[in-house]
């Protein structure tokens, strides 16, 4: 007795592991084809009904209610590599720059920054001034120094910080004065302007701390012992619960936040958050599933910002003959994998799956974005006819079961993805019902995610898989994920794809500083990509915000921006609650 | 006794010496790990091999055991590896929290449940015994969140009568109605659930008795069918049912990872699932002991409460009953 319930309680965790791990697959598959200077476009008309035109003007404070599926892990900016630390950080730390709401780094009454820094003739030294308020919670000055010692415990490898890969151009830091900084990199590197859209660290607290040790330290986990420069401080976390923010009373900017308690509310998934959204016990979620949107919308209070987000998701391919049962990839043939793009039914799957959340992706550029390649890159649209005749030019023959077969290999592979993400799970079928009419086999595999990462993803080791990147950082640079120097285990190009034109025309993309030259660059990546397709790019989505608009206001330049990570807060300093 | 007494905690000690240590080692030896599951081209392979070494997880398993095992021993259950709490500040709110969940559902199933095993065993078939019938599929077939959501729908969104889910309202921790009100929903799902068994239990166990010559001989010498019942029968009757609330003992700490996690209750199986998906060992371990000595204290407990109710059972040196 005693034994059975223990296997089914124990079976229950499992399943809803794994559900949990789903979603966080969701959240975390975070990736930044890095920084640079400018930025997308603006989408901000496609965004977002204009949730809450209050009657009246900002009311100072009230109280807002967030919630969240994860707890955060460390606040610390030097260590934030999750979304529910990210959002945390957002509200507690000032940044040195900020992004406007077409992603260009630009400077506002919080940041840090007094102005936009100057970038030497040769591209390699940008000058950073700090303006004169800004103070730490304990008083002090942020200045200089602080900068200084961000930076340089950042790309030290000893700190094992997430973000050194933004720094590591760095070559030294001169200190001007306390408000100036001058930092010199080793080459011209253009991504770099969005590197420095950062909240920095105080000095005066961790300077003497080993940076062996920086990770384990109180601050960043300990309310008590972070030392913040950002509209709110942190005043409580109950691990697994809450956490409770509350407006700083000595905040140093001019502007100062209307709301005065953030209360970020944990639950077990993305589930039980709407429930109790609808319930009135939360006033936004950052995230709800596509499923529950019809849901939400009958509750006459919330509103759901429906808008493509700064994620797509894509069909990897890998190249690697050890990676299939019979030691021969099927996907070497570019007319192959043009096939497979021809395939798929891109436009269904963004009309029934994703429901006004998605748009179509032909590059790994945000449509819309500057760097976006638009007509350059081809567009593959739905034609199965086409898969076909191209299929046949490249020497796939149906054999007797009607699967297609090359030099004695059939076509039949493995899509493997996270379990418990909904949107995969559908997205797998509808790619395996598309390629089974061509002829091809897929096998569709869901795995928990932290699994799949360490074993397949992280490795190399699938046949093909579903995923998607975050683009975090809006700079179009995507060296990291695409060029043969980054292979795995050490890289992210985890499919082996090697391309040696796009090798190159990653890295002058990097060196080139002029936007304009720059964005030539890019559609060349552009039409070069997609024509090649290590990846069948699918779509840009978005994940669906609810918010209370009875009780939570902005005005309508300060709306949430779908396109920006963590958009979902932008400009919160200015929103206002009635919730008290 | 005593004799009993200390060669069982010997015993205890020992199982679980290696519960911990096989527990340790299934833990390790699921894929993936604290340090990675964030995939990002920012993280480089590098930076997460060296947050791996700041925070002590490319040691060996073995190592990590054997440390692991001495601070236990010190009463250290050691620090979560993303952030380094204290494992203890994580986990014994939350022990509180699911046994007072776990406590007021399983009184209240019993309370419930074992009068009405009684009553039903004397009126078999009746209308009561087959309502019992019904409510034990239901209870035993019905998927409890799924129960909770339904629930939820009810009486928290559509009527908004009790709240909807947590412990306590923010800003009300501590005040018992409020506590009260929070209960009712999680309470009803796993009393469902348990009233299900326990009457079975109570019920099969008191026909059991029932149907004994014993009672034909009482009833035959004209005793009142009430006294056959309670002071006869109901005393024999009662003995399985307490091994089996022993055995049970565990679930006040156990927890039920769904229904907290549909009420969002902040317990234990809630935070073990959690942990599960961040793999955060030091917490995983700490519950799984906790449990296990749980376990343990509740089989002792069983045996012992024999022994009081059941004269013929001798706790000594060949009377330990096995379970």
């Amino acid at each position: 007795m005693s034994k059975k319930k223990w296997l089914t309680s124990f079976t229950a965790i499992a399943l809803v592991g794994g559900l949990l791990v789903g979603c966080s697959g969701n959240k975390n598959n975070a990736s930044s084809p890095s920084a640079s200077a400018s930025a997308p476009a603006s989408q901000s008309a496609s965004a977002s009904p204009t949730a809450s035109a209050a009657p009246a003007g900002p009311v100072d404070g009230g109280t807002i209610t967030i919630s969240t599926f994860s707890d955060i892990v460390n606040v610390n900016p030097l260590y934030v590599q999750d979304t529910a630390s990210g959002d945390i950080q957002n509200l507690l730390y000032a940044n040195l720059f900020d992004y406007d709401r077409n992603a260009n780094v630009t400077v506002e009454p919080w940041s840090l920054a007094t102005e936009l820094p100057t970038v030497s003739a040769d591209g390699k030294t940008y000058t950073i001034k700090l303006k004169s308020t800004p103070k730490w919670s304990d008083g002090q000055p942020v200045n200089a120094d602080d900068l200084i010692y961000f930076i340089n415990t950042v790309k030290n490898p000893a700190a094992g910080s997430p973000g050194i890969s933004s720094f590591d151009k760095v070559d030294k830091l001169n200190k001007i004065d306390d408000q100036t900084v001058e930092i010199v990199l080793k080459q011209v590197y253009a991504p770099f302007l969005n590197a420095l859209v950062t909240g920095i660290v105080p000095a005066h607290i961790l300077k003497d701390v080993p940076l062996k040790d920086l990770q384990k330290n109180a601050y960043g986990i300990d309310p008590a012992k972070t030392v913040t420069n950002g509209p709110w401080k942190w005043t409580e976390w109950t691990q697994g619960q809450h956490i409770t923010l509350d407006a700083d009373p000595n905040y140093w900017g001019e502007k100062k936040p209307h709301i005065a308690k953030i209360i970020y509310k944990q639950y077990a998934d993305q589930n039980t958050e709407v429930q109790a959204i609808i319930k009135g016990d939360t006033q936004m979620t950052e995230a709800i599933p596509v499923t529950q949107i019809e849901a939400v919308k009958k509750s006459a209070n919330l509103s759901v910002i429906l808008a493509p987000g700064p994620q797509y998701e894509y069909l990897g391919f890998n190249f690697k003959d050890a990676n299939f049962p019979d030691k021969y990839s099927p996907f070497k043939g570019q007319k192959t994998r043009q096939a497979i793009a021809y395939a798929i039914n891109r436009q269904g799957m963004v009309d029934n799956v994703l429901k006004g959340t998605g748009k179509l992706m032909n590059s790994p550029f945000l449509p819309g974005s500057w760097a976006d390649p638009g007509d350059a890159a081809t567009n593959y649209t739905y034609d199965a006819e086409k898969a076909k005749s191209l299929l046949k030019e490249d020497g796939w023959v149906a054999g007797k079961d009607g699967i297609l077969a090359k030099d004695g290999h059939k076509f039949s592979f493995e899509l493997q993805y996270n379990a418990g993400n909904s949107r995969r799970e559908q997205v797998a079928a509808v790619i395996q019902q598309n390629l089974k009419d061509v002829g091809i086999e897929v096998t569709p595999k869901g795995i928990d995610f932290a699994t799949w990462i360490d074993q397949n993803v992280t490795p190399g080791k699938f046949p093909a898989l579903l995923l998607s990147w975050s683009l975090n950082n809006p700079d179009p640079d995507g060296e990291s994920i695409f060029s043969s120097k980054y292979f795995p285990p050490t890289g992210q190009n985890s499919g082996w794809y090697k391309n040696t034109k796009l090798d190159d025309l990653w890295v002058k993309g990097q060196q080139t500083v002029d936007k304009t030259a720059r964005a030539a660059i890019y559609k060349e990546i552009g039409k070069e990509i997609s024509t090649d397709l290590p990846y069948v790019f699918l779509y840009q989505y978005g994940l669906p915000q609810v918010v209370d608009n009875a009780t939570v206001h902005w005005a309508d330049e300060d709306k949430p921006e779908s396109t920006l990570a963590y958009g979902y807060l932008f400009h919160i300093i200015n929103w206002w609650s009635d919730k008290k | 006794m005593t004799e009993f007494l200390i060669r069982r905690i010997i015993q205890s000690v020992l199982v679980l010496f290696l519960i911990s240590l096989l527990s340790f080692a299934l833990i390790h030896a699921a894929p993936g790990g604290p340090t990675k599951i964030y995939l990002s081209p920012s993280l480089s392979q590098e930076a997460a091999k060296v947050q791996a070494h700041n925070l002590g997880l490319d040691k060996p398993v073995p190592v990590q055991y054997f440390i692991w095992l001495g601070n236990m021993l010190k009463g250290d259950l050691g620090y979560t590896f993303k952030n380094h709490i204290a494992v203890g500040k994580i986990l014994w709110p939350t022990v509180g929290h699911t046994m007072v969940l776990m406590g007021a559902a399983w009184l209240f199933s019993l309370v419930i449940a074992i009068p009405w095993g009684i009553y039903n065993s004397t009126r078999q078939y009746g209308l009561s015994d087959q309502t019992s019938n019904i409510i034990a599929y239901l209870g035993f077939a019905m998927p409890t969140f799924w129960f909770g959501i339904i629930l939820q729908e009810y009486f928290a969104l559509k009527h908004r009568w009790l709240p909807l889910s947590d412990m306590w309202t923010m800003g009300k921790e501590g005040n018992l109605a409020d506590l009260f009100m929070h209960l009712v929903l999680p309470v009803t799902v796993l009393t469902l659930g348990f009233l299900a068994s326990y009457s079975k239990y109570a019920r099969a166990s008191m026909l059991e008795v029932l149907d004994q010559d014993y009672i034909r001989t009482a009833r035959a010498k004209g005793l009142k069918e009430g006294k056959v019942v309670f002071r006869h029968a109901l005393r024999n009757a009662l003995i399985p049912i307490i091994t089996i609330l022993g055995l049970d003992l565990s679930i006040l700490v156990g927890g039920a990872a769904l229904t907290e996690s549909v009420f969002n209750w902040p317990g234990m199986g809630r935070l073990f699932v959690q942990m599960a998906v961040a793999r955060e060992y030091s917490v995983l371990m700490a519950i799984t002991l906790l449990v296990s000595v749980f376990v343990i204290i509740g089989n002792l407990f069983a045996d012992i409460l024999y022994a009081v109710v059941d004269p013929r059972v001798q706790l000594g040196r060949n009377g330990g009953t096995s379970s």
